[in-house]
């Protein structure tokens, strides 16, 4: 059985952001960029049913700029088999549907039985690429998975979480997707061995064009700025002792804690 | 020109859930003089499709059935798909909740228009309509725009909007759902508790928690003195327990525990909205984080800027003087 997992580039959540000229994104220059978080939980799930020997391949798959090929190599470093880079120079400005379609158009007769995706991305926090994917494909789907076990028959067992600290079970027919949370598992680190060997590793270029995808941007930026201030928090300055001294007075007036 | 606007209601048994109410509250104030309706799934669910006929929805149809009974995202997206092709709706509303998303996405995939999620505030004019979200986890608020597509489909915050205040005495319509359970290709099968452990965070007075912001297990202790000298329990955000320096139960938020002490110090956490809907019901919030712009510093009474690892012992120093220790 083979897979595929969707990955995507997002700027480090360390760096400072600056709005850019047209005030509609962030400016995506002299920023670092890092694999989403969630997605590394999705391709570790896969390559841990490829070690028990219940999946054959796993494929990388992202729809990025150039320079995103470098999430693929993290991927083909971590341990999947090879890679599809469906490039876009202005990726960010694509809406969710048409990456779906993108990424459906790239894996087309490539006879994926489990399509993984993160639940959402740190950047643009969109949390539905899994879903549009399965809508497109027209294949069911789950959101949010907490575990996932394949049965007999074609089956797939899930957990997906809700809120309160509650999980639903659910059965999916194969072939189906899922986008997974976080801490469904440990995430393994690339090895020395393992980014020497991705070198070796196939990675497939594509555009949106090759596909005969009209990528659009049916879903607008129209702007990006700071949260509204106005409310919030009386913000301390001074040394640490002294703001320690002044929180100490703040929690003995404000609490009774005291 | 009168726009309809559809939601999607979610229940509980026999109530509707809270975020119903507020997308009817929504949709009535997204623009002046809307059609607004409600569609509803479910086995036995009459008098909740009543309630919400009472409460904002001019008309609700709901699907009754032993296959939507449950919820399924096969079940659920085919019942809603042939109801929202008849109604031809210029907007669906469906709540940003896991059950909502989950299903969201793949319809806005079938029916071929973009989804817009997790939105605050939605406007809508003759000529355009706004979508007000977050992006960055919270760092920036996004407003965006779909161009050229019907109907447009967004998801919705819990408690962004407030409920519709009037009462309607709308109308309401039953289908009978001919999906067959064998038919599906999801199939519920139980919805069951995740592992807790001995804390329960609900009662404590004080939490001090840890986020991500303090970059390891081994270096938990400074946040755990603090907690110590506040005669409080210690807690931690999303990242700490998947992370696993701290286990799960510690973990507030959506998806840990909801807490409500006299006292809450959050170090290290930049306030992700899933992190603070656990947490602002907190009498009194002190955060300490080095990013001014976290907006964690949007819900807290008083914030520090700066290094925690500095901060944070010399409150717990200060703390244990003033008690005289
Ligand atoms: C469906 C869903 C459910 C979720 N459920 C939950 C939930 O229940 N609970 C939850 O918490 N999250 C939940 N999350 C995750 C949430 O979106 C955030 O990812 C998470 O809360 C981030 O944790 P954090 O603030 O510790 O980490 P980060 O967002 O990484 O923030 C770390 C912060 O530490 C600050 N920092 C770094 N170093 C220092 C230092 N030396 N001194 C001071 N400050 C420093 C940084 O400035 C930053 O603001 C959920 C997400 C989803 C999608």
């Amino acid at each position: 059985m083979k897979s595929l997992v969707l990955v995507k580039q997002v700027p480090d959540a360390n760096s400072v952001f600056r709005i850019n000229a047209e005030g509609t994104w962030i400016d995506e220059s002299n920023l670092s960029f890092a694999m989403n978080d969630y997605d590394r939980y999705a391709l570790e799930e896969l390559l841990k049913l490829k070690d028990a020997g219940k999946l054959e391949e796993v494929v990388a798959l992202t729809v990025g700029s150039p320079e995103a090929s470098s999430v693929l190599r993290t991927c083909l470093a971590m341990g999947a088999d090879r890679a599809i880079h469906v490039k876009h120079e202005a990726s960010s400005r694509l809406d969710p549907l048409s990456i779906a379609r993108l990424v459906v158009a790239a894996t087309r007769d490539q006879d994926f039985s489990l399509i993984l995706a993160g639940l959402q991305a740190d950047d643009d926090n969109h949390t539905q690429i899994g879903g549009l994917v399965a809508g497109v494909l027209d294949w069911p789907s789950a959101t949010a998975v907490m575990s996932l076990e394949l049965k007999d028959g074609g089956t797939l067992r899930v957990e997906r979480e809700l809120e309160n600290n509650e999980l639903q079970v659910v059965d999916l027919k194969l072939p189906a997707v899922l986008s997974v949370q976080t801490g469904i598992n440990s995430p393994r680190y690339a090895t020395l061995k393992g980014i020497m060997g991705a070198k070796k590793k196939p990675v497939t270029t594509l555009t949106a064009a090759d596909l005969g995808v009209e990528a659009t941007s049916g879903l607008r930026s129209v702007s990006l700025s700071p949260p509204p201030t106005g409310k919030g928090a009386d913000v301390l300055s001074g040394s640490p002792d002294e703001v320690a001294t002044q929180l100490v007075s703040r929690i003995r007036e404000k609490t009774g804690v005291l | 020109m009168q726009s309809k606007i559809i939601v999607l209601a979610e229940h509980d048994g026999k109530v509707p859930r809270e975020i119903s109410l507020e997308l009817l509250g929504l949709a009535h104030r997204i623009k002046e003089g809307s059609e607004v309706k409600a569609v509803l799934l479910g086995s036995g669910i009459e008098s909740a499709a009543a309630e919400l006929a009472s409460r904002g929805a001019a008309e609700v149809v709901y699907v009754e059935g032993t296959a939507v009974e449950n919820y399924n995202v096969d079940a659920f997206r085919k019942s809603i798909e042939p109801i929202l092709n008849d109604e031809a709706p210029d907007l669906v509303l469906i709540g940003h909740t896991p059950n909502g998303w989950d299903v969201a996405a793949p319809l806005a995939g079938r029916l071929g228009v973009p989804l817009v999620t997790g939105c605050a505030q939605i406007t809508m004019s003759d000529e355009r309509t706004l979508f007000t979200r977050k992006a960055f986890n919270g760092k920036f608020v996004h407003q965006v725009e779909v161009t050229g597509a019907r109907p447009l489909l967004a998801t919705v915050d819990k408690g962004a909007s407030a409920p519709f205040d009037g009462t309607t005495s709308g109308t309401v319509r039953k289908i009978e759902s001919r999906l067959s359970l064998e038919d599906l290709r999801a199939s519920y099968i139980e919805t069951r508790a995740g592992e807790t452990g001995g804390l329960d965070l609900r009662e404590a007075d004080v939490i001090v928690s840890a986020g991500r912001g303090v970059g390891g297990p081994d270096k938990l202790g400074v946040v755990r003195e603090l907690a110590e000298a506040l005669g409080g329990q210690l807690g931690a955000s999303r990242a700490v327990t998947d992370a696993g320096w701290l286990p799960h139960e510690h973990q507030i938020g959506s998806s840990g525990v909801s807490v409500s002490p006299k006292l809450y110090v959050a170090c290290g956490i930049s306030g992700a909205i899933q992190h603070v809907v656990g947490m602002k019901g907190s009498g009194y919030i002190v955060a300490i984080n080095k990013d001014p712009d976290a907006p964690i510093f949007g819900v807290a009474h008083v914030g520090v800027v700066g290094d925690l690892f500095e901060i944070v012992p010399a409150l717990t120093k200060a703390l244990r003087e003033a008690k005289g220790r």
